[in-house]
């Protein structure tokens, strides 16, 4: 029987195959007992055919960047196709500090904060202490014997230099940057005719491709090489200028801890200060401020992983570094433009009703935090000029949240368990994992109320029982001090609870002819589908007697789950990622909450309470229930939710002394409008510590 | 009565790679010479040494750099009988014994055993283990 079966990869399949070959061409039996001598030599040639398949079947994978492994491979492979994948990016931070020159002699006229560690991170941040630099010194004048360091932006990770001579004579000669971990937005090369302190020194910036670029040119290039090294490389004298002899290449870049550094607020200063009188340089050790940030530090993250690049690189090829059709956005803008992306979901205007042609609508979720600012949508969008094509125009919406809050009382056995908090920490792990699992946090995502009350029910043997309610909430973000219309929809119907009104709640906000902050809420019509809203005042966050100021602000339609408030002017809102916004929640008519369509469904477990009352029947506390806990499975609590600004006085408010009711006037620019309001209690609030807004933006509402 | 196993013979190759000087065939070993080669082989491989089959073999070595008394050749002997009767399927074990050899740090191993299936007196097998470093 010849040997037909050249596919085998498996030991024991090539020895089989190999011993059916003897079975028919051998005077040998003996093949078959493994102790025999025949089996030993049947085992080194099937060893040796395993060797040679298993290398056979490596190279073959590592050809193609769609089986490849290994990293290098990889890289290589989407470097054909002029790919760079992204490097580790150093957490990046924003610190103010001034110098006291008072007492400084001889006086400086300048002060220059030298390149190299400028802080640390002060305090012990997850048990380690990270350093943070800059890469060229910055020079500020001094005035009035102070020298202000304003908003500088420093770079987690510590400066390096590397440094080459260019042979010609070795024409094999690379320039690697011999570290791991190097960010390679901030690597700045110069180099220098020869190493001598006097030769002139000329900067090199880096260049991704052959556009714009000539024989004079100082450019240079770079690929990831082994080991997540990075290798420079200058050009040939057509496309960018090529080294000569004897050229001195300096290397300064900064290798960073990545997504490790981010979120660190508070800094000390490490770094060094000088200035020169004459030709003597000084140093600065005294006078130096303390360092104010304006946040944590942010924008750290580790090396493009393999898949990622295994992903990116033929898109990115595919657009052809231009953006035309929605994919092309969706590769262009994670990898080139904005890396911070989490999600990004882009779509053409024609898919609209109606549709809006010529125009792409692009939504991104980033990493941290739930909006993009204002001022990072702008530069996305002129960073994404490099890559227009004429006629399309791209806009940039906010991901539309649906936030599921939950209210859950957990009723569990204390001779099951140590303590209520560990029963809690369980539990808000447990739902922490549902929150962050793909169930939802995707658009036509559906929070299914059975399977999260087993999760909870699950989470531990003590646990014996829940009732959890489910709020669903939306974040309103105002046009701050202009007049607009707002429309919000929720995507599911409201469950309206009472038809006196009061359904749905919102954070405190304020609107412009109105000192106090107010709050937003719903007054159903008869037929309970539809309703109108109005605006109140509560003297505390607590209370159940509010005043409406403004009816007839807007219309409510509890079966389509849409609230729109006609034009409004708000002045201010509660602060959300640096934008002002109302949050509006209410109940769901169903458990089952869906993200209906562009809205994308979150479990907001930051905004949710998980409460731990004992079982004293499970337990043998109480076994005739007489003192049990009841859990109401409706909404109860505030009328209104926590977080917004705050009444700095109440008593210019309201002008109505008892008895009377109190009239306001609303003017909007499309219309004016007059209603009269009479109010239960006219009274007016002291103004001894109540606020509209509890200012914390914790789970007050319910 | 179970019917008993009738085998042509065994014919194994001899790992001297020695050639018949008339006709130039390797030398090849028979019936019962390629099953003591075989018991030989079994108790001599270390467990893990033959690739993809790592039970394969007997820890008698382990036992080697051990004190040299009964204690440890009876280790031997059990390991010896599990050994083979676990990966030589043709051979009936009888008896095994391991004599410590205190002169020479060495035990002498004696196997007695039944060939399955072939015409052959009972056979008996002897070799030295000893440890080697």
């Amino acid at each position: 029987m010849p040997l037909v079966n050249f596919s085998n990869l498996d030991f024991n399949q090539v020895k089989t195959t190999l011993k059916n070959y003897l079975k028919s061409n051998s005077n040998f039996t003996d093949y078959d007992f493994e102790g025999s001598n025949l089996s030993t030599i049947l085992n080194v040639l099937a060893y040796n055919t395993y060797l040679t398949s298993y290398n056979a079947n490596m190279v073959a994978n590592e050809v193609f960047i769609d089986s490849a492994t290994l990293r290098e491979n990889v890289v290589s492979l989407a470097r054909n196709i002029g790919y760079l994948p992204r490097s580790r990016k150093a957490a990046t931070a924003f610190i103010t500090f001034f110098i006291d020159t008072t007492n400084i002699t001889p006086r400086p006229s300048t002060v220059t904060l030298k390149a190299g560690p400028i802080a640390s991170s002060s305090g012990n941040f997850g048990n380690s202490s990270y350093v943070f630099s800059i890469t060229e010194d910055i020079t500020v004048p001094v005035v009035d014997n102070t020298a202000e360091f304003n908003n500088i932006k420093i770079n987690e990770g510590s400066l390096l230099t590397s440094n080459f001579t260019y042979s010609s004579r070795n024409p094999n000669q690379k320039f690697i940057l011999p570290n791991i971990g190097i960010d390679t937005d901030l690597i700045n090369i110069s180099v220098k005719t020869d190493n001598s302190q006097f030769a002139p020194s000329t900067k090199y910036t880096r260049q991704d491709s052959l556009f714009e670029i000539d024989k004079n040119s100082n450019v240079f290039y770079l690929q990831e090489s082994d080991d997540e090294q990075y290798e420079i490389f200058f050009g040939d004298n057509v496309f960018g200028k090529a080294l000569e002899d004897g050229n001195f290449i300096s290397a300064n870049y900064i290798v960073s801890n990545g997504d490790a550094a981010n979120g660190i607020n508070a800094f000390q200063f490490a770094g060094r200060l000088v200035y020169t009188q004459g030709s003597t340089e000084y140093a600065v050790t005294s006078g130096i401020s303390l360092l104010t940030t304006a946040g944590a530090s942010s924008g750290g993250d580790s090396i493009e992983s393999v898949d990622s690049v295994k992903k990116y690189a033929p898109r990115i090829y595919a657009s052809q570094n231009r953006a035309l059709t929605a994919n092309d956005y969706e590769s262009l803008i994670p990898t080139k433009i904005y890396p911070e992306t989490e999600s990004i979901s882009v779509f053409g205007g024609e898919e609209l009703i109606p549709p809006q042609y010529g125009k792409v609508f692009i939504s991104i979720k980033p990493r941290f935090g739930d909006f993009l600012p204002n001022l990072i949508k702008q530069n996305i969008k002129n960073k994404l000029k490099k890559y227009a094509v004429a006629g399309i125009v791209p806009e940039i919406l906010d991901l539309k949240y649906l936030y599921v809050e939950i209210h859950s009382s957990v009723y569990y056995n204390t001779n099951l368990a140590p303590s209520a908090d560990s029963i809690g920490t369980l539990v808000s792990d447990n739902t922490k994992k549902y929150a962050d699992s793909s169930d939802l946090n995707k658009y036509g995502a559906r929070f299914k109320y059975s399977k999260f009350l087993n999760i909870i029910d699950n989470s531990s043997d003590a646990v014996t029982s829940n009732i959890t309610k489910v709020y669903m909430r939306r974040d309103l973000r105002i046009a701050v001090n202009s007049f607009a219309e707002y429309a919000i929809g929720f995507g599911n119907a409201f469950h309206v609870k009472r038809a006196s009104g009061y359904n749905i709640k919102s954070s405190a906000f304020k609107i412009n002819g109105i000192d106090q902050t107010v709050y937003l809420s719903d007054l159903p019509n008869n037929d309970l589908k539809t309703g109108s809203l109005f605006f109140f005042t509560l003297p505390s966050l607590n209370s159940k007697t509010p005043t409406i100021v403004r009816r007839n602000v807007g219309t409510i339609d509890y079966q389509a789950g849409i609230v729109i408030l006609n034009p409004v002017n708000i002045t201010d809102g509660k602060e959300k990622d640096g934008q002002k916004i109302i949050e509006i929640s209410t109940s769901p008519l169903s458990n089952d909450v869906i993200g209906l369509q562009d809205l994308y469904l979150q479990l907001d477990i930051s905004n949710s309470a998980f409460d731990m009352i004992i079982d004293e029947i499970s337990s043998g506390l109480d076994p005739s229930a007489s003192s049990y806990i009841v859990s109401s499975s409706y909404d109860t609590g505030n009328l209104v939710r926590s977080g917004g600004p705050v009444t700095s006085s109440i008593d210019s408010v309201t002008t109505s002394s008892a008895g009377v009711p109190s009239t306001t006037t609303a003017t909007t620019s499309s219309s004016t409008t007059t209603s009269t309001t009479s109010t239960s209690s006219p009274s007016t609030p002291s103004s001894g510590g109540s606020s509209g807004g509890g200012g914390g933006g914790g789970y007050g509402g319910y | 009565m179970p019917l008993e196993r009738v085998s042509k013979g065994f014919k194994d190759i001899s790992m001297s790679f020695q050639t018949n000087p008339l006709n130039s065939d390797l030398i090849a070993l028979k019936n019962e010479t390629a099953i003591s080669r075989s018991l030989r082989n079994i108790v001599l491989t270390v467990p893990g040494e033959q690739f993809f089959n790592e039970n394969f073999g007997s820890r008698v070595s382990q036992s080697l750099f051990e004190n040299i008394d009964r204690i440890t050749a009876n280790i031997i002997e059990d390991e010896i009988k599990l050994s083979i009767n676990n990966f030589e399927p043709r051979v009936k074990l009888f008896t095994v014994t391991a004599n410590p050899d205190f002169e020479n740090n060495a035990f002498d191993v004696t196997l007695t055993y039944q060939i399955i299936g072939a015409d052959v007196p009972p056979q008996s097998l002897q070799f030295v283990l000893q440890p080697t470093r």
